[in-house]
């Protein structure tokens, strides 16, 4: 375990010295990423300058929640990039490589890249998490903040690993552009509002057959003391499902792997 | 004329050679679709806000989505890609105006993206009764004005691919541009909802003739000269880039450096 840390580690650095050559791509990606959560900014403010809550969420509570989205969002681009460019390597049948050298092939493809572009929404989401903390007006205790900082782990794996199944479907649908996982993470985009104002139909999809709910959603519930808070300590045991489930689509497109012939 | 049309036809094939990329996609932009209207919906359950009510809301939020989706599949891309990799290089000594040949080919981009437009209006007009429908003469300005934005994006598109002469990559500029045309064309929000600082740019700046002007045929706020007027700024605007576009690109030729061949 500590010698693929230490892989992805070097992989991941290598990758991020070779991105900071392009000082002006850096940047324009950076801005990016920075402009997004301005626009969800946006939003929310222009809306509630109209309406008192969504939903019965306050404009912090509703900032808090699309910045949780956001910042977990980021950190797709910045540590799991490389996941990204899977189809490409199976539609040209560049995964021989990894798989001859001596190293987890997971590894090797979730360390191959890296999003500058995260580093805007971190930021941004990050600064959107902290407004909102501090002006929902949450009564803090040390089992709130251990809490909350457990759900924020458990979040980031949901999210990762839905990057990784995502992806992984590629090895079935075929074709250069990973769309099933575009699909997927976009869907995800629905999560960054709170899931009450959706139909029954998909409230329930969203938390038990794609747990997109758990994200941003039920762990913002947990800690702002609403209803149904309860469901958000549920957030580990799905981190826990979800990585077992990429483990498993992943290794089994690995064993379907056929190469493309040169 | 005849090349151009080869090209169109061409571009046309290569969306449906990759049908099912193109049916997940849309399905992508459906759930969007989906995720605004809901929510609106909520929002607007207490009221109207700013003068939309559910009904008008939803028409603006379906035409947004659709000026939105016009031409964003394939296109740019497509052209960045072809400046990266040097391919422009053999672009450059074909005997065509290079920006008619891209623009052909953005055109036969967007044969998919008519049926797909059509698709989602019946599933908005069916699952959520019906839309406000505007008079005759009134919905023959909205085609003209929905027709317009076409070769308004391709412009915009256009101008942002050729940046890619000056960086290594195209994603950040793509979506810096996605982002800005997002907030300033009304897709975000309607521009009246902005607060006035950005309400301010957002009148002057070419992209309100992207959402903010079919929408307000449509929604019949504007009628009579206004709409012409609207029409003619649109059209000013398609000019007005086209040529901008012809400037860029002779200075961009000057910073295109292509490896090896």
């Amino acid at each position: 375990m500590r010698r693929v840390l230490r892989i992805y580690r070097r992989s991941l650095g290598a990758h991020l010295r070779a991105v900071l050559e392009y000082e002006a791509d850096f940047w324009i990606l950076v801005v990016a990423g920075l402009l997004f959560q301005v626009l969800n900014l946006v939003f929310l403010s222009a809306v509630f300058a109209h309406v008192p809550a969504l939903n019965g969420w306050s404009y912090p509570e509703a900032v808090l929640l699309a910045g949780t989205f956001g910042f977990i969002n980021g950190l797709g681009p910045l540590f799991f990039e490389g996941t990204w460019r899977l189809a490409r390597r199976i539609n040209h049948g560049e995964l021989d490589y990894p798989l001859v050298r001596p190293v987890n092939v997971p590894v090797q493809v979730i360390s191959g890249g890296i999003g500058m572009h995260g580093f805007g929404d971190v930021v941004g989401g990050g600064a959107m998490i902290g407004w909102g903390l501090a002006n929902a007006g949450i009564e803090w205790t040390p089992v709130k903040i251990v809490g909350g900082l457990v759900m924020l782990v458990s979040s980031a794996t949901i999210l990762l690993s839905l990057i990784v199944i995502g992806n992984a479907v590629s090895f079935w649908v075929g074709g250069p552009h990973p769309v099933f996982a575009m699909t997927l993470i976009r869907t995800a985009d629905m999560a960054k509002y709170p899931i009450t104002i959706y139909g029954v139909a998909v409230r329930a999809a969203f938390t038990v057959l794609v747990p997109y709910a758990f994200i941003s959603f039920f762990p913002a519930t947990w800690v702002l003391d609403k209803e149904h808070s309860w469901i958000g300590l549920l957030t580990p045991l799905m981190a826990a499902y979800c990585v077992w489930l990429a483990r498993t689509v992943f290794r089994a497109g690995l064993r379907r792997y056929d190469s493309a012939g040169h | 004329m005849k090349p151009y049309l080869g090209l169109l036809r061409m571009s046309a094939r290569r969306v449906l050679a990759y049908r099912m990329s193109s049916v997940i996609l849309w399905i992508g932009g459906a759930t969007f679709l989906a995720g605004s209207l809901a929510v609106w919906h909520a929002l607007l359950a207490d009221g109207d806000i700013g003068g939309y009510d559910w009904d008008r809301m939803k028409a603006y939020l379906l035409v947004g989505w659709a000026t939105g989706a016009l031409g964003s599949a394939y296109g740019d891309w497509w052209m960045a890609n072809r400046i990266l990799d040097g391919h422009v290089a053999t672009d450059l000594t074909k005997p065509l105006d290079y920006q008619w040949a891209r623009f052909s080919e953005h055109m036969g981009g967007l044969a998919t993206e008519f049926i797909a437009i059509a698709v989602a209006a019946t599933a908005v007009m069916a699952l959520t009764d019906g839309l406000p429908l505007p008079g005759p003469g009134q919905a023959l300005l909205f085609v003209l004005s929905f027709l317009m934005v076409a070769p308004l994006k391709f412009a915009i598109a256009y101008i942002t691919t050729m940046v890619c002469f000056w960086t290594q990559n195209f994603m950040g500029v793509s979506w810096a541009k996605d982002a800005i045309v997002t907030l300033f064309s009304g897709a975000l929000i309607p521009l009246a909802l902005l607060p006035a600082w950005l309400a301010g740019p957002a009148s002057v700046l070419p992209f309100a003739s992207i959402t903010a002007t079919p929408a307000a045929i449509f929604l019949e706020q504007a009628t009579g000269w206004e709409a012409l007027r609207l029409l003619a700024v649109q059209a000013a605007w398609v000019v007005a880039l086209w040529w901008g576009a012809r400037l860029i690109w002779r200075r961009a030729l000057r910073a295109l450096t292509v490896h090896g061949g």
